[in-house]
Parts: structure tokens; C-alpha cells; sequence
């Protein structure tokens, strides 16, 4: 299954030039059945990722345009009266999918904005008292213009906490825009992706995750970079729940990097995409500096 | 990151500029002044580069530069004496480095060299404030030694700093305690410092001058109790020679100081007083004793004629012990009696009034009383500011002034005496002092500055001070009461009279004592009885030193044990380091250890297989616990301590 994984990620690059890591990223932390926040400006390519995923793991894909009057009803759906058979009926809304592309989330409406982050956390929604359960695998893809863009209200903290990633895709290099001029349309090659890996095969990867062997050493990494934000003024704390996304999200990168065990690399390496948003909520994310100072300041002993 | 190690680097080259500054300034009487120019100029020109964030000057500038100084500095050599020759070379090694510094690694001699430069202050200053200040000194480069070394951002853990300081404490104790005192190697040059105190000739105005100098001449303790005031007469010169305006001392006396007394230490016992005096710095020889001193300690002489002297000016403060027979000096030589009796012409009043009294009392001593009552009995005033005397001084003083000082006084009763046929000399010293209960010392200050007449009676010179009869106040109590209120306000200055500046004078002065007595005193004499007191007490000590180190040993084991239980470095770590573990310090502290194998892999293609293998295995071990894969890597690690060594010695080498 790691092999069709790894064609998923190959012809993803072929899709997005130039953004391997990004799109490793991604991956995992679709593995580690996190969502994910793309932070970036306009045009960088985040609709398109989250499309190709979506096309490449053969998941049901919608897309729903954040605006300042869009209401939680348009987004989970509402009973609407059949006059016809004289009942009401349930007009699914957009969250029912496999994969939700929420584009610009921060200009909507908080009440909007914690409506979709319940449906995130719950995985299911409720209308009218009646709860419905969402699809699995259920994944967001949430993306956001940077804040001092005009008209947007940003996320508070305590629901950027519910992202596992964030991630920016950021500039293409030279060689790889230039490559993605001389190409025709870049939508054509996204409908040519093909389903690599079925919805259960991706199930089995994801239920893999927790299996990954984290060591107590490892462990004892982990909860002292994690400490070592507890105690400062310049940063928020990173709470458990962090804590607990930073080494689900470093058994998905181990997974995806063919290991069976967690090392100690593989915590630095997802470390800034899984804690910078929660120490500092209106950080660049693609600078990451203050788990940069983290990393650098923790001593590794093993 | 590169603007984070700017900041560190720049505040560095502030802190040694500054650091390079105080000890300028700390060094600079052994610096004549076209010296200190020279590095304050290199030091400015430094300081300006900084800020304007110029790198340092090149090295083969810098070098020609030091070259041509260093040359100037041996040219001055004579001069400057072998010591102070060297503080310059060593100042000018470390300024030069300063200026041709372009990475901070260049720095790790600088700061070495400056704490040999910050130790060699010492030879200079002993003073307890400029210890202090030297001390500042030395924790800004000792700051600056470990900025050097730590990453650029990291903040120096305070709590940790004061544990080793804790730690340190007794072992620093113990060298001050224990270490030998040697003798200096070399001889340390005296400095061109203006002498302070009484000079070798006594005129109307000089202790008027002296009187008005509030800084402290000496301190005693007394070994038993403080003897009452009017036996607290200090002798420190005696003037012998009048030439109608001003008193000397003898040339002859100057040679004959260095003599030791016979040791008559037999007489007298009983009424022998023994003290301490703790001398300042007067960068004189002469030093003070009561009455006749009978023994002394090694350092000091004792004069035939009483007084106490050392064998080089003091130019350090010296602490002598000395114990004083109560009883008059006595009588050296006819020819000290004959060289008291010469009386210059001129004074003709002086002179008749000599002869009446002789007449009238024939005794000596009864004279001394009839002169003591003339003075008290006639309207005689004492004040600092005495109007100006003719050609025959002592006349116009006798029976036109009456306003003198001490010195006028003792002046005009010793030519009276000589006038008489009586041998009488002029005394130099101190009188009083200010007794500070709580500490249990007397402090003597330069304003405490007196003069009296000792004349010949029965062998034995008799300290007679006309100035008890004209303001006994001033014997009684202090200068102050003796003197009319609008004089007193000469003594003190305006910012002396509030009372907390006094105040907080006075607790620096006690201070500054207890600094004097139990840190610049304790030389190796001191020493030597400690060390016989610990010898004394050798087996109270083997024991308690048995108990205590057993204790040590206990609460070790005991933290030995607990620690075991939490130190949870996995096997695999420890493995690792126990064979490669200077090669791992050299890990960047956040680097985990497999990515700095793998780098080393990159690095040291000679090694990769190894390292490649090395890593795969303690990967294995670490992540997955996996016990077979560990005892694998112990295998690896033994089977292979050759290729470990050199791996080893190329990682320390980078």
C-alpha cells in the first residue's frame, strides 16, 4: 500500500511543480487524519492541491467559498419541505464529502467558522436534533489569505487548534514556474490523475499510524521540546492536545518515510507545520520562528 | 541567526573595549602619560569602528603597529622599570588583538590575557573599593568568557551560575586560607606619589596644613584596654635642628634610624602596653609607636630614640605589631644632649625670659611647671589661622601674638628650655584619636597631627606639651572643642557636616578596617598560626573531616541511586557515548545523534559504510527498542575500536 502511497505522491509533483515537501506534508497529515490549514495568497496553488488529492485518492471532493454572509445552514445543509410528499427532507450541504476544500475560511462569519470547526472536531453534524455522521474519511482542507488582508476575521486560537498542519505553499522556484508556463492548462493534468488508492487501502494506511513505535526516549524528546515552550512569555503554550498531534503527525512521517519507528528527526521535521500556529495564532507561516527557537534551544540527547 | 550572532559579536567587542578601558585606568601609575594616550587612542579608534560596524583593522597592519610600540616601550625601558614594562607589553598585546579581531574564535586568548592583567591590578591596589571595582572587572570578562562560548540567543541561568559559585566558595577559601605566601619575584617600583603626612621639617604652617586633612594616618588596636587620652601621645619625628624659623631632623638621626634598639625588653614589664597599628600608605619610612617601644614585629626597626621606621617607604598599607614601655625615652648619647642644647642667635626677649626663669627655678622639672603656668595663667589663645611672626618669631609669638598652633607652642617652650640650659627637643606625631568602641579600633587621622617638647631630666627625655596648658580640650577631647567656633568651620567643609554622608563614611572607614585587618593582613604569619592551630587541633579536625567526608559520600551514593531510577538515557545512547563520546560533544545540541552520524557519513567519506551501518543499527535499538539490534551495535562498537579512534580524532579535529 506504501507503494501506491508513494505513486499518489509522485504524480501529485507532477501536478504541483516544484512543492515535494509541501505535498509530503500533506500526505501525512492526511495519514494521521489531521486537517489541514494552507496559508498563502491568492493564486499560489492551494485550491489546486487540495483538488489533486482529492482526484488522486479516488474521495469525494467539494469545494465551498467562504464569504462574510455565507451561514452554517449553506455549509452543513438544512430540511427543506417536500410539497410533494408532504415531509422534510434533508438537503445534505457541502460537508458531506470525503474531501472539503474550505476556501478563505477567515473571511466568513464566526458563527459560520465554528460551525464547520464542530463538524472537524465531531465528525458529525447535527440539524434540527437530529445528528448525522460524516463521511470517512472526513478531510479539510482549509486555506486562508494571510491576515492583513482587507475584509477577513481571523480564527481565534482555540480553533486553530483544530488544524494538525499548517502549511504555505510559497513561491514556486525558477525552473519549476517555468516549466508550469510551457505546459497548457494545468487543469487538464489534473483531470488526468487517476485513483491510485481506494478509499480502504486508505483506511488501512491511516488505522497503520498509531502503530508506528514511539520509543520513551523518543517520548521524553518530544514532551521537553513541548515543555520548553510552557515556560516563556514570547510564545503561547502548547497544550496536550499539540502534543499529541506532533507525534501522530511524526508516525505519519515515519509511515510515509517506510520506517516502522519514530525518530527523533522525524518530530523536528513536522514540528514547525504542527506547532508555529498554536504559539503564536497571527504568525507568517512560512517563517516559523518561534518553533525554530524551540527546536534550536531543546537539546536532543539521543 | 546572523544578525543574533552580529549582536553577540558586537557586544562582546564593547565589553573587552570596556574592560580594556578600566584596566587602563587600573594600571595607570605604572604608566607614564604618552603611554596611556597611545592605548586610549587604540582603543578609541576601536570603539569607533564598532559602532560605525567596521571590521577590525588587518592583521598585518595591526602587527607592524605593536611592533613599533612594543619597540618604543623597550627604548623606554630604564624608565619604566622591568614591571612596568611588562603590564604594557601584556595591555598592548591584549589592545592589538582587540583591534585586529575579526571572528570571535580569535577572542579565546584575549579573554585569558585579561584575566592575567585584571590579577596583575593587585600589585597596585589593595584599596577595599578598587578591589571591589576590580572585581566588577573581572565578572565582566568572566561574563564575556562565557558569551564567547554560548549560542548566540541562550540567557546565562542565574539560579545554576550561583550553585557553582556555592560550590566554588570553600576551595577559594581554602587557597586564600592555605595557599604559601610567597615573597614578590621581583621588586615593585614605587610609584611618584606625593608623601603624605609629617615632613622632615616642621615650620609655623605645616601642621595647620595637616590639620586640615580629614583622610586617615593609621589605626591601632590595643591588645588589653584603651590607655587614657593623655597617654596617647604618637611619636613619629623628632626635630632637633632650629634655625631661628623652622625645626629639622637631624641629618645624623636620618642614617642612625635604621639601628635596632638594644633589646631592653627586660624593663619594665609591667607597664608595658601592647598594640597593633595598621600604618596607610605615607610613602615614608617613619612610623609611629607610644613612648618608648619595646618590641616590635620583624617588619619594622625600632631607632635608639624610640621611633619606629620601616626599612622601604610604605606605599602599601602595613600592619605592624609593636608593644610600648609607658615610660620616657631615655637619653642615647652626650652628643644627643649636646645637639639639644644649640640655640640659633636672635630672640632677645626669648632669651632674658630664659635666664629669669632659670633664676627663679633652678630644677628642671619646676621650670617646665613655671612655663606650663606662664601659658596658662598669661592670655595665650590657640588658633589655626595665627597672624604672621617678624625675623625673631619666637619673641613676636612670646609677647606680642600669643596666637599660635601646637606648633607654635612647642617651638617656643623648646627654645625657652635650650635658652634655660635645659636639653629640649621638638616631637612630631599625633595625639588622640577616634575611638569606634564597636569595632575596637582607634582611628588616627592626619588632622590628629601634633607637635610637643620632650627635654632632658635625669637621663630620660620627659614629654612636656605646652599646648595641654594653653587648650587642655584639645588633649582632653579633640581639636575641634579646642578651638573657637568660627575656626572649626575651617576644619570641615560643608558636604562633611551632613550627617548621613558622615555617617556613611564612617561605615566605609569600618569596612575598609576589617578589610585591612583580615585580608591585606593576613600574611604568612598569620598563616603559620593557623596552621599551628590546625595542627593543634589535628585530631578534632581528622575527625570531623571523616564525619563530613563520609556524609559527602552518603548523600552522593544516595543521589547516585535516585538519579538512576530517573535517568532514563536509553542503552543504546549510552553505548554511543561510551565510545564516541568527545566525538558526540561536538554535536550541535540540537542535532539528534543519528543525523549527526549521518552528517559525519557526508563529511568523513572514509567512514561512511561504518557510520551508515552504525546508525541503521542505533536507530533499531534506540526507536524500536529492539534489544537484539542493541547487542548487535555493542558488537559493532567493540569489533571496531580502531576505526572509532581515528573516526574519534577527524570529528574533534573539524
Amino acid at each position: 500500500m506504501l507503494t501506491q502511497l508513494h505513486n499518489v505522491e509522485q504524480s501529485l509533483n507532477q501536478v504541483i511543480l516544484g512543492k515535494s515537501s509541501q505535498i509530503r506534508l500533506a500526505l501525512c497529515c492526511l495519514l494521521a487524519e489531521g486537517h489541514l490549514l494552507l496559508e498563502d495568497l491568492p493564486g499560489m496553488g492551494k485550491t489546486t492541491l487540495a483538488h489533486a488529492l482529492a482526484n488522486s485518492l479516488g474521495l469525494s471532493y467539494r469545494r465551498v467559498q467562504f464569504t462574510s454572509d455565507l451561514l452554517p445552514g449553506d455549509l452543513v445543509g438544512m430540511n427543506i419541505y417536500d410539497t410533494r410528499s408532504q415531509q422534510f427532507r434533508f438537503q445534505a450541504g457541502p460537508v458531506f464529502s470525503q474531501v472539503l476544500l474550505a476556501d478563505e475560511i477567515n473571511r466568513a462569519s464566526p458563527k459560520t467558522q465554528s460551525a464547520l470547526l464542530e463538524a472537524m472536531e465531531e465528525k458529525q453534524v447535527s440539524v434540527d436534533g437530529e445528528t448525522r455522521a460524516l463521511p470517512t474519511p472526513f478531510f479539510v482542507i482549509a486555506t486562508q489569505n494571510p491576515l492583513f488582508h482587507a475584509g477577513t476575521s481571523a480564527l481565534p486560537e482555540s480553533q486553530l487548534d483544530r488544524f494538525m498542519f499548517r502549511l504555505s505553499l510559497g513561491f514556486p522556484d525558477h525552473q519549476a514556474e517555468h516549466q508550469l508556463l510551457q505546459r497548457d492548462s494545468s487543469t487538464s493534468r489534473l483531470e488526468l490523475l487517476t485513483e491510485q488508492l481506494n478509499t480502504e487501502q486508505l483506511r488501512a494506511l491511516q488505522q497503520q499510524v498509531p502503530k508506528v513505535a514511539a520509543s520513551d526516549a523518543l517520548i521524553d524528546y518530544l514532551l521537553a521540546l513541548v515543555n520548553s515552550s510552557r515556560h516563556r512569555s514570547d510564545m503561547l503554550p502548547l497544550s496536550p492536545r499539540a502534543s499529541k498531534a506532533i507525534l501522530r503527525a511524526a508516525k505519519a512521517f515515519a509511515l510515509i518515510n517506510q520506517r516502522d519507528y519514530v525518530t527523533a528527526a522525524d518530530v523536528q521535521q513536522v514540528f514547525p507545520y504542527v506547532a508555529e500556529h498554536r504559539l503564536a495564532p497571527s504568525s507568517d507561516a512560512q517563517e516559523s520562528r518561534l518553533s525554530q527557537i524551540l527546536l534550536l534551544q531543546t537539546p536532543c540527547p539521543i | 541567526m546572523l544578525t543574533q550572532q552580529m549582536q553577540k559579536q558586537k557586544q562582546l567587542l564593547l565589553s573587552w573595549a570596556a574592560i580594556q578601558f578600566s584596566l587602563l585606568l587600573l594600571l595607570q601609575q605604572a604608566f607614564a602619560g604618552w603611554v596611556i594616550a597611545i592605548f586610549a587612542l587604540l582603543l578609541l579608534y576601536r570603539l569607533l569602528s564598532v559602532f560605525k560596524a567596521k571590521a577590525g583593522i588587518s592583521l598585518k597592519l595591526v602587527n607592524l603597529l605593536a611592533g613599533i610600540i612594543a619597540i618604543t616601550f623597550f627604548l623606554q625601558l630604564r624608565q619604566a622599570g622591568v614591571l612596568h614594562f611588562m603590564l604594557q607589553i601584556l595591555l598592548l598585546a591584549a589592545t592589538a588583538r582587540l583591534l585586529a579581531l575579526q571572528h570571535l574564535y580569535e577572542a579565546r586568548q584575549l579573554v585569558w590575557v585579561h584575566y592575567f592583567l585584571i590579577a596583575c591590578c593587585f600589585i597596585l591596589h589593595q584599596d577595599m573599593l578598587i578591589a571591589l571595582f576590580i572585581l566588577l572587572v573581572f565578572a565582566v570578562n568572566l561574563y564575556s568568557h562565557y558569551r564567547l562560548f554560548s549560542p548566540p540567543v541562550s540567557r546565562l541561568n542565574w539560579l545554576q551560575a550561583g550553585r557553582s559559585i556555592l560550590i566554588i566558595l570553600p576551595l577559594w577559601l581554602a587557597i586564600f586560607l592555605l595557599f604559601p605566601r610567597l615573597p614578590p619575584f621581583w621588586q615593585i617600583p614605587n610609584a611618584n606619589i606625593a608623601s603624605t603626612g609629617l615632613s622632615d621639617t616642621l615650620d609655623p604652617g605645616s601642621i595647620e596644613q595637616l590639620v586640615q586633612d580629614d583622610s586617615l594616618a593609621f589605626r591601632v588596636e590595643f591588645t588589653d584596654t584603651l590607655p587614657p587620652r593623655q597617654q596617647l601621645y604618637w611619636r613619629a619625628r623628632l626635630y632637633e635642628d632650629f634655625d631661628g624659623r623652622r625645626w629639622q631632623v637631624n641629618a645624623l638621626r636620618q642614617n642612625a634610624s635604621r639601628q635596632r634598639a638594644p633589646d631592653n625588653a627586660a624593663a619594665s614589664k609591667d607597664s608595658s602596653l601592647s598594640y597593633r597599628i595598621i600604618a596607610e600608605a605615607s610613602q615614608q619610612t617613619g612610623l609611629f609607636a607610644l613612648a618608648t617601644p619595646v618590641t616590635s614585629s620583624s617588619n619594622v626597626f625600632i631607632s635608639p630614640s624610640g621611633l619606629l621606621s620601616s626599612n622601604k617607604p610604605v606605599s602599601q598599607r602595613l600592619s605592624y605589631q609593636v608593644s610600648s614601655s609607658l615610660t620616657p625615652v631615655v637619653l642615647v648619647s652626650e652628643q644627643e644632649q649636646q645637639l639639644n642644647l644649640r640655640v640659633p642667635p636672635g630672640n632677645p626677649h626669648t632669651q632674658q625670659f630664659a635666664y629669669q626663669l632659670k633664676q627663679q627655678y633652678p630644677q628642671s622639672h619646676e621650670l617646665v611647671q613655671a612655663l606650663a603656668e606662664h601659658f596658662r595663667q598669661q592670655p595665650f589663645y590657640y588658633s589655626l589661622t595665627p597672624p604672621t611672626l617678624g625675623s625673631n618669631s619666637i619673641d613676636a609669638f612670646l609677647f606680642d601674638s600669643r596666637t599660635g598652633f601646637c606648633s607654635h607652642y612647642a617651638s617656643a617652650s623648646a627654645v625657652i628650655l635650650r635658652h634655660a640650659g635645659i636639653a629640649a627637643r621638638v616631637v612630631g606625631g599625633y595625639q588622640g584619636g577616634n575611638w569606634h568602641p564597636q569595632q575596637g579600633y582607634l582611628a588616627v587621622r592626619q588632622r590628629e597631627a601634633h607637635a610637643w617638647v620632650e627635654y632632658l631630666h635625669n637621663g630620660v627625655w620627659q614629654p612636656f606639651d605646652p599646648t595641654a596648658a594653653v587648650a587642655p580640650d584639645r588633649i582632653l577631647d579633640s581639636l575641634d572643642s579646642a578651638l573657637p567656633e568660627d575656626e572649626r568651620a575651617l576644619l570641615d567643609p560643608g558636604w562633611r557636616q551632613l550627617v548621613l554622608l558622615q555617617n556613611l563614611r564612617q561605615q566605609l572607614m569600618h569596612l575598609d578596617y576589617y578589610w585591612s585587618v583580615w585580608v591585606l593582613g593576613f600574611n604568612d604569619n598569620s598563616q603559620r598560626q593557623l596552621w599551628r592551630t590546625l595542627y593543634r587541633h589535628l585530631p578534632a579536625m581528622a575527625y570531623s573531616a571523616a564525619v563530613l567526608f563520609s556524609i559527602i559520600i552518603v548523600v552522593l551514593l544516595y543521589l547516585r541511586l535516585t538519579q538512576s531510577g530517573t535517568d532514563n538515557t536509553p542503552q543504546a545512547t549510552k553505548q554511543l557515548y561510551r565510545y564516541l563520546g568527545k566525538a558526540l560533544a561536538t554535536k550541535p545540541l540540537s542535532l539528534s545523534v543519528s543525523a549527526f552520524l549521518l552528517q559525519c557519513a557526508k563529511r568523513y567519506p572514509a567512514h561512511d559504510a561504518y557510520l551508515k551501518q552504525l546508525t541503521a543499527l542505533y536507530e533499531q535499538a534506540l526507536y524500536k527498542e529492539d534489544t537484539e539490534a542493541l547487542n548487535q551495535l555493542k558488537q559493532l562498537l567493540k569489533c571496531h575500536k580502531a576505526e572509532l579512534g581515528r573516526l574519534r580524532r577527524a570529528i574533534k579535529n573539524t
